[in-house]
């Protein structure tokens, strides 16, 4: 056991962050490369002030028209992402795990904030999986990789809430716990969860078009 | 013997018995889990450790394994050991230089050899177990 956890806190952890890193690397510079081959005259009118203003107004709850349309997904929506982000960068067990490897450490969340952000984040994913089945619009687009995408997303909450917990004891759920983290970590790139880097770009490319090619708003 | 010496001999006895027990409270043969009433603010149930037991089985006889000694250039110091000190004594709570901080010297101390010979607990709910 001892030998199966420290290959998957060594090398398997050192494998997810290199397709993470990696992978987003990748996918940034193919994603440039597809721009300037089949419409390279996006560049000439990309603007960084444009591109700021579309993704700081998106950036506020409820303020975009697109957030107004629906407002409780975005609500789910924005908590959902928060607390995604949130919980595993200042879990007090993770800033151990920094410290001790590599002498960093930094602000951390009282555990039970942490817990009810898990809860949040597991809940959130329900109700993503609920909607899909009960509204038909999104039934008719969804297929079995949008909820394959939802068990692997909450798959490290509901390992790790379960491994803090001591449900069971003994090491295996932290096991279980780690390499769900790690296929996460590795695998957005390489799915749609890869919307973490392009979201944003697509927010700058509209902001852009929109403020300085059509003087108008994209909001 | 007078009435003295013998009410003399019987004060002594009681003080003693009452005494004795006060001395020896709580040694590492009893201890079961490492106190964390060092720590500011512990979060976590104490670690399990029962320390004789513990080093019985590891094969551990070098007290200074744990309990070392380090001189002034921060050379270990073979031959000596600091159990008559308790490992907040040394390391506070937070890294000074190159002196690990409390919770970093135990984890260090407790899971780097765990990792290194492969064997004895090394995830948090192996050692912080809730009771
Ligand atoms: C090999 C045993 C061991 C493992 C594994 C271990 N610890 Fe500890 N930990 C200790 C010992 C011993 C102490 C010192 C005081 C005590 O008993 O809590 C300690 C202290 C702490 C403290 C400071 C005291 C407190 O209660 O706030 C924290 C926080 C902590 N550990 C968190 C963790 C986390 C998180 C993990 C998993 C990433 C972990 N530990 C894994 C043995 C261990
Ligand atoms: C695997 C590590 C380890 C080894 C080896 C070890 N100890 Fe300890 N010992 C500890 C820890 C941890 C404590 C708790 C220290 C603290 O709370 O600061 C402790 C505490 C003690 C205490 C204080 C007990 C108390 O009640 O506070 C004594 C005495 C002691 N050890 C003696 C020894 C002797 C003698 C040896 C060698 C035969 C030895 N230890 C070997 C880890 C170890
Ligand atoms: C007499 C003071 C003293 C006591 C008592 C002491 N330490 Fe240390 N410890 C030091 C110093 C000084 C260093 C830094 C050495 C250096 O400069 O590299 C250190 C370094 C360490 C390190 C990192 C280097 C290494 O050897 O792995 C660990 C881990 C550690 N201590 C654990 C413990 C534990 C656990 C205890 C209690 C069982 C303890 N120490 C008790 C003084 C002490
Ligand atoms: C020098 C090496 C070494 C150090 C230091 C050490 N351990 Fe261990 N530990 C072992 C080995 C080896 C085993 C496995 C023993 C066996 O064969 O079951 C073990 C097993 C354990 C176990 C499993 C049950 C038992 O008691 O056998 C616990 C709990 C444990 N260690 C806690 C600790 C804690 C807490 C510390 C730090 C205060 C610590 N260990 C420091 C070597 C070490
Ligand atoms: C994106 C990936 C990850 C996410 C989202 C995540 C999230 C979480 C959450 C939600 C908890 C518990 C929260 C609670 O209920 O208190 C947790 C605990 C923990 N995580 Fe992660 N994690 C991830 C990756 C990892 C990785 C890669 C590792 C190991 C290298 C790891 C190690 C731990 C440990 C050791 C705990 C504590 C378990 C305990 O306290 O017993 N996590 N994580």
């Amino acid at each position: 056991m001892t030998s199966l956890y420290a290959f998957v806190a060594g090398p398997l952890a050192w494998a997810a962050f290199l397709f993470f890193f990696g992978g987003l690397c990748y996918r940034l510079l193919s994603m440039l490369r597809q721009v300037r081959q089949s419409e390279p005259f996006i560049f000439s009118y990309m603007s960084l002030r444009y591109s700021l203003r579309s993704i700081l107004h998106w950036l506020i709850p409820f303020f975009a028209m697109g957030w107004r349309r629906n407002p409780i997904l975005t609500g789910v929506t924005f908590i959902f992402h928060i607390s995604l982000i949130a919980a595993p960068v200042f879990i007090v067990s993770h800033v151990v795990l920094w410290d001790e490897a590599w002498n960093l450490s930094w602000w951390t969340l009282p555990d039970a904030v942490v817990d009810v952000m898990t809860l949040v984040v597991v809940a959130a994913c329900l109700f993503f999986a609920l909607r899909r089945v009960l509204r038909p619009e999104v039934r008719f687009v969804s297929d079995a990789s949008d909820y394959l995408l939802l068990v692997l997303t909450a798959a490290p909450f509901v390992t790790g809430f379960l491994a803090y917990h001591q449900w069971p004891a003994g090491p295996w759920m932290t096991i279980a716990h780690m390499v769900s983290g790690e296929l996460l970590l590795a695998l957005i790139p390489f799915t749609r969860l890869r919307h973490m880097l392009s979201g944003w770009l697509t927010r700058a490319y509209i902001g852009s078009e929109f403020g300085a090619v059509r003087h108008a708003r994209d909001w | 013997m007078s009435k003295m010496v013998k009410t003399g001999v019987f004060v002594l006895l009681l003080l003693t018995v009452m005494v004795l027990p006060a001395m020896n409270v709580y040694s590492q043969e009893d201890m079961r889990a490492v106190d964390s009433s060092a720590f500011d603010c512990p979060i976590r149930p104490p670690a399990v450790f029962a320390h004789d037991d513990h080093n019985d089985t590891a094969g551990i006889d070098d007290c200074a394994r744990c309990h070392h000694l380090f001189d002034d250039n921060g050379r270990k110091i073979e031959d000596e050991s600091s159990e008559d000190q308790s490992c907040a004594d040394c390391h506070a709570q937070e890294d000074k230089g190159t002196v690990p901080g409390l919770r970093k010297a135990f984890h260090w101390n407790c899971k780097g050899c765990h990792l290194q010979q492969r064997t004895g607990p090394v995830t948090c709910g192996e050692c912080h177990v809730k009771k």
